[in-house]
């Protein structure tokens, strides 16, 4: 293997890597806040990136490739919180919530997906890229979209970090994970936090969307593959803070550019999951995680 | 004047378990009530009920002349499993009582672990004010200065005793206008016993109407004004400061003279 390979395979394990954070970002915070897990995850990616396509793209509304994002997000936010509320909310206060939830959102991923299918058909789209042509530096050649991906979602960390750790409103949503009672005696609106925290789990996913979209093709199945590898990544790192699933992706995007290169792709999922199972052999809290649920 | 707090005949537990029956208790403005009983007994559940963090089975809790509960018949083990507000209305909001001024400090809580002190006091007073400004955001570090030491502490790394001084400052930072203490010297050393005792004191003597639940007569007996005498899950006595008895005599009445 010579340099400009090894600097190419790692590039693309840093592209995967922003990638799978912004997904897992959004299953670890629905995880440790409201104790279940969303298979709808998913399938926000793929409506996150229709939406995109729908404002953004000439053939569709036409706004342009920044305001179409934006107004995605925007409105995977709306749709998460309604999604949490439709699907997780009836059953909060039942015991068998987590099975429960495993079936409403498992539903919920499969009427998505086929609204999806239903309003803009099964043809592959791609979403018009912010920028186009390659920045070159050096012995490091990278598509221009690519670039501005992982600069967006770098700052987009950034801002997800600052807001759980520093504002009021983030304060409040890790006490709610960390302790649901006793946030409810401090007076704090659980269900409205819930309804939050969903909601942003899936603006986050529907921006991962956008990113997928106008770097790869989308489909109405495109969240599928994302969901599997964001879910390896949230076992891998543990939900002991933010920062242990970001860590755990960029890990997981660099460990599957090589298995790409050096085993092929059709083994990677393999060879993933195989490296998923071995770290709840030993390490079931997660390479980064302590045994506790908590933001 | 009516009470601050009305409890009448309200009955509670966990299903199918009942816990406590047709308990009435009257907590009168600027009264300090104390809540003594023996382990076991209901007394927690009772005062999670109060605070909603469970439905009442039956019962009204008026807090200065407001129903917090939702009257009306216990709901049916099917449609309680929903949790639709439209559909079936919780028969209690904590979120309002805490709101209303009704704070609980519960026993033992783990707060939350992994916020530090700092943070933890950020988001009190928000919360149960929704959203409004403490009135004195260096309350907690005059009540207990150990805290301030400790400040960029995570919770769980505080010391049982710190944690029930950050519960307790918590609930003072919310503006309390009675404040449920749910046995705050619990699983304590004697000197860190004698502290928290203190800072009780100093918030009775702010004025704070009190519920103290104790497990030593002798310290309700210097704050309370009435004793009420907890036991099998319903309120056996209320008994006025001077005839509190002291701690051995009150444990002949309850269990028989063992010793």
């Amino acid at each position: 293997m010579d340099l400009p390979t090894l600097i190419s395979i790692l590039q693309s394990g840093l592209a995967l890597g922003v990638l799978y954070a912004l997904m897992a970002f959004g299953l670890a915070i629905v995880w440790t806040t409201l104790g279940i897990f969303n298979f709808a995850h998913g399938a926000f990616i793929a409506a996150g990136a229709y939406l995109a396509w729908q404002f953004g793209n000439a053939a569709a509304f036409g706004l342009g490739y920044w305001a179409g994002a934006v107004l995605a997000v925007a409105a995977m936010f709306v749709i998460g919180a309604v999604v949490q509320l439709l699907l997780v909310r009836p059953f909060e206060r039942h015991r068998d919530i987590v099975l429960l939830t495993v079936i409403t959102t498992l539903a919920g991923a499969t009427i998505i997906t086929n609204l999806l299918n239903v309003i803009w058909g099964p043809r592959m789209k791609q979403i018009e890229p912010a920028l186009d042509g390659e920045i070159v530096f050096g012995l490091v050649h990278m598509r221009s979209q690519e670039a501005v991906m992982i600069a967006v979602v770098a700052v987009t960390l950034f801002a997800l970090g600052w807001f759980l750790l520093r504002t009021p409103l983030g304060r409040s949503m890790r006490a709610v994970a960390q302790n649901r009672e006793a946030a409810q005696l401090m007076g704090l609106d659980v269900r409205l936090l819930y309804a939050l925290t969903f909601g942003l789990a899936a603006a986050v996913a529907g921006l991962a969307g956008v990113f997928i979209g106008s770097i790869r093709f989308m489909s109405p199945t495109m969240g599928d593959d994302p969901l599997q590898k964001a879910l390896v990544v949230v076992i891998l790192g543990g939900v002991a803070r933010f920062t242990s699933s970001v860590y755990a992706a960029f890990a997981v995007g660099i460990i599957e550019a090589f298995s790409t290169y050096f085993v092929g792709l059709y083994w990677t999922p393999a060879v993933l999951f195989g490296l998923m199972i071995l770290v709840l052999i030993v390490k079931p809290e997660g390479l980064f995680g302590r045994r506790q649920r908590s933001v | 004047m009516s009470a601050l707090l009305k409890v009448e005949r309200l009955s509670g537990g966990y299903e199918p378990v009942q816990i406590f029956k047709d308990v009435d208790l009257e907590v009168e403005h600027g009264a300090c009530a104390g809540l003594f009983g023996p382990n076991g007994h209901g007394k927690t559940t009772l005062l999670r009920t109060i605070s909603g963090l469970i439905d009442p089975w039956s019962g009204n809790i008026l807090f200065d002349g407001v129903q917090l509960n939702t009257p009306g018949e216990r709901r049916t083990r099917r449609s309680r499993n929903l949790n639709y507000d439209i559909l079936v209305r919780r028969r209690m909001d904590p979120k309002k009582v805490a709101r209303a001024g009704l704070i609980h400090v519960a026993q033992g809580s783990p707060l939350f672990p992994e916020l530090t002190v700092a943070e933890t006091l950020s988001i009190a007073p928000a919360a149960a004010r929704g959203g409004g400004r403490p009135s004195d955001p260096e309350l907690p570090f005059t009540l207990f200065p150990q805290l301030k030491e400790r400040r960029q502490s995570k919770a769980r790394f505080l010391s049982g005793g710190e944690r029930q001084m950050l519960a307790i400052a918590c609930g003072m930072l919310a503006a309390p206008r009675l404040l449920i203490l749910d046995e705050p010297t619990l699983g304590l050393s004697p000197k860190l016993r004698l502290e928290l005792a203190d800072a009780v004191h100093a918030i009775r003597g702010a004025g704070v109407p009190i519920i103290l639940v104790d497990q030593d007569v002798g310290f309700l007996r210097d704050l309370v004004d009435k004793l009420h005498v907890f036991d099998h899950g319903s309120i056996s006595r209320v008994l006025p400061r001077a005839d509190i008895p002291d701690h051995e005599t009150l444990m002949a009445d309850l269990f028989g003279k063992a010793h």
